[in-house]
């Protein structure tokens, strides 16, 4: 195939992969559930922060995929590395758009490892993945909403015990409310604008290695735009359902929102592959916990959803690797 | 920040102005009860009560109009403020209600039940005064505004105390039919107005617990 072709199918296929991950983004559910910002302002925010964020942090940002995961020896083999790479990202970005049509947040590093492991199974048998990495990481994957659950738990308490009491009336209270809507506006804006940087560059590190002819920045500010459509389009469902799993209100918002992108940030300094999806779902159902607030309907197909995304993956992945082989 | 403050302040005064209208009209019930039991009882002066209703219905549009004036201040307290104004107003709907009836009533009080209906008249105004006290104190003190809640409950039941009092010898009564059955709608519809209290009063006490400094 030419090379323009190939790079217009490449921008394609950027474009699909950053709607998914734009609508499976969940960063913006506490801003919902305490209605610090109604939907609409909800949109219009995640739009900017994600189109800045992709154009302003995106460039310095290049990921491969699956280096570490996949033990297949592509010359040998005679596999196509691009074919293998493309069917991963095609797949994750599918397994993205249907969880986020039915409102669930699933961790997009599930969805890419399921497909990975998916083709590694496939082209490799048993050997064509790297099982003890997949261990290591599993004990993360299942770290994390024990973490997000109970740092948040701690979280909730020590607020109650040390702020939240002392306040007198509904005067104070309406204050300190107050005072935690601008507090977790800020960190939930700064959270998106990096987390669009971070996502941007698994939807632009196809296209990058194809060819130098690409500008970056037009990549970028499409990349962008892909990101705050999937926000717009589907990522609303997802953002709504969770922002509606507990009662929050801007405190609890903060002691939700706040340790998660704690523990993130760590995870991400320790090179600890936690999944923020679940460190914040699980930090809702800590809030929860620790205020005695009842969840919502929807906890259990959230969880369900999230064993699912591996098998999903992996067969998806499977099926497509096929038709991609065959056309690139 | 600025729009917050300005509409904070006039949510204040606004506030301030219904539950001291609230006030006027339970104590002008209950001035005109106390004057019927004296038999000195002029069913024009019912008429105040009435246009005091009417008063704090317009109060209470003006309220609104602030309280959901920027959606973004505090959403779950601008519910629930809206919950306690509506229930406030219902209490003085129940007050209109009364002052309605107590026009159209068209008998003497039996002399032997004078002391019962005057408890009951005294109950019924010392549950709405601790109530409007609470709505008055929440803002400020929410431990002073819970324990507020259980004078209410005691008042309450005082007045529950006085109308079965009351209905006992009025029930054992071989008078006319109809004033006995008046009578006991009289002495169950100025209950109603404390009853109503005290569900308020349990509201406001659930919003205390809800809200995080207990």
């Amino acid at each position: 195939m030419a090379l323009e072709y190939i790079i217009i199918l490449f921008l394609i296929i950027s474009l699909i992969i950053s709607f998914g991950i734009g609508a499976n983004d969940e960063t913006m559910a506490p801003l919902y559930g305490s209605r610090i910002l109604n939907m609409k302002q909800i949109l219009i925010l995640a739009a900017i922060f994600a189109i800045s964020g992709a154009i302003l942090l995106g460039e310095g940002v290049s990921k491969s995929v699956g280096d570490k995961i996949l033990l297949l020896d592509y010359e040998a083999a005679g596999i196509n590395q691009n074919a293998v790479v493309m069917t991963i990202l095609i797949s994750t970005a599918i397994v993205l758009i249907l969880s986020s049509a039915f409102g669930l947040p699933i961790s997009s590093t599930h969805a890419t490892i399921g497909g990975i492991m998916g083709l590694g199974l496939l082209l490799g048998g048993g050997d064509g993945v790297n099982w003890s990495t997949i261990l290591e990481m599993s004990m993360w994957w299942l770290a994390s909403p024990i973490i997000g659950y109970t740092v948040t738990y701690g979280v909730v308490k020590v607020l109650k015990k040390h702020k939240l009491k002392s306040l007198k009336g509904f005067k104070d209270f309406e204050r300190s409310e107050k005072k935690y809507s601008y507090i977790i506006l800020i960190i939930i804006c700064i959270t998106a604008f990096a987390r669009a940087g971070n996502d941007c560059s698994n939807a632009v590190g196809i296209v990058v290695g194809v060819g130098d002819e690409i500008n970056l920045t037009l990549l970028l500010i499409m990349t962008g735009f892909g990101l705050a459509v999937g926000v717009m389009v589907l990522g609303r469902i997802v953002i709504k359902n969770l922002g509606k799993m507990t009662d929050l209100r801007p405190s609890t918002a903060f002691a939700v929102q706040v340790p998660t992108a704690a523990v993130m940030l760590i995870g991400t300094i320790q090179k600890i592959p936690l999944s923020g999806s679940h460190l914040l779902v699980a930090s809702f159902v800590g809030l929860s916990k620790a205020s005695n607030i009842p969840l919502k309907k929807g906890m259990w197909k959230i969880v369900l959803i999230w064993l699912l995304t591996f098998p999903i993956a992996a067969i998806l992945a499977i099926v497509l690797y096929v038709p991609i082989n065959a056309v690139i | 920040m600025k729009l917050f403050k300005e509409k904070k302040n006039e949510l204040d005064e606004v506030n301030g102005e219904f539950l001291s209208q609230s006030l006027t009209n339970i104590i002008d019930l209950h001035e005109i009860v106390n004057q019927f039991i004296n038999k000195k009882f002029n069913k024009e002066d019912l008429e105040k009560v009435i246009q005091g209703e009417k008063k704090c219905d317009r109060i209470k549009e003006k309220y609104v109009q602030v309280l959901f004036r920027d959606k973004r201040a505090l959403p779950f307290l601008v519910e629930d403020r809206y919950n306690i104004l509506m229930m406030l107003d219902e209490t003085n709907d129940k007050i209109e209600f009364f002052a309605r009836f107590f026009a159209v009533y068209p008998f003497e009080l039996y002399e032997d039940v004078k002391k019962e209906f005057g408890d009951l008249n005294d109950f019924t105004v010392e549950t709405v005064e601790k109530l409007l006290n609470c709505a008055t104190l929440i803002e400020k003190d929410f431990k002073a505004a819970y324990e507020k809640t259980f004078e209410i409950e005691v008042a309450r039941r005082k007045a529950r105390k006085a109308k079965f009092d009351l209905l006992e010898v009025v029930f054992k009564k071989k008078d006319n039919p109809t004033k006995i059955y008046l009578t006991s709608k009289l002495v169950t519809y100025i209950y109603e107005i404390a009853q109503w209290a005290e569900e308020v009063s349990d509201y406001l006490r659930g919003l205390i617990i809800k809200y995080p400094n207990r």
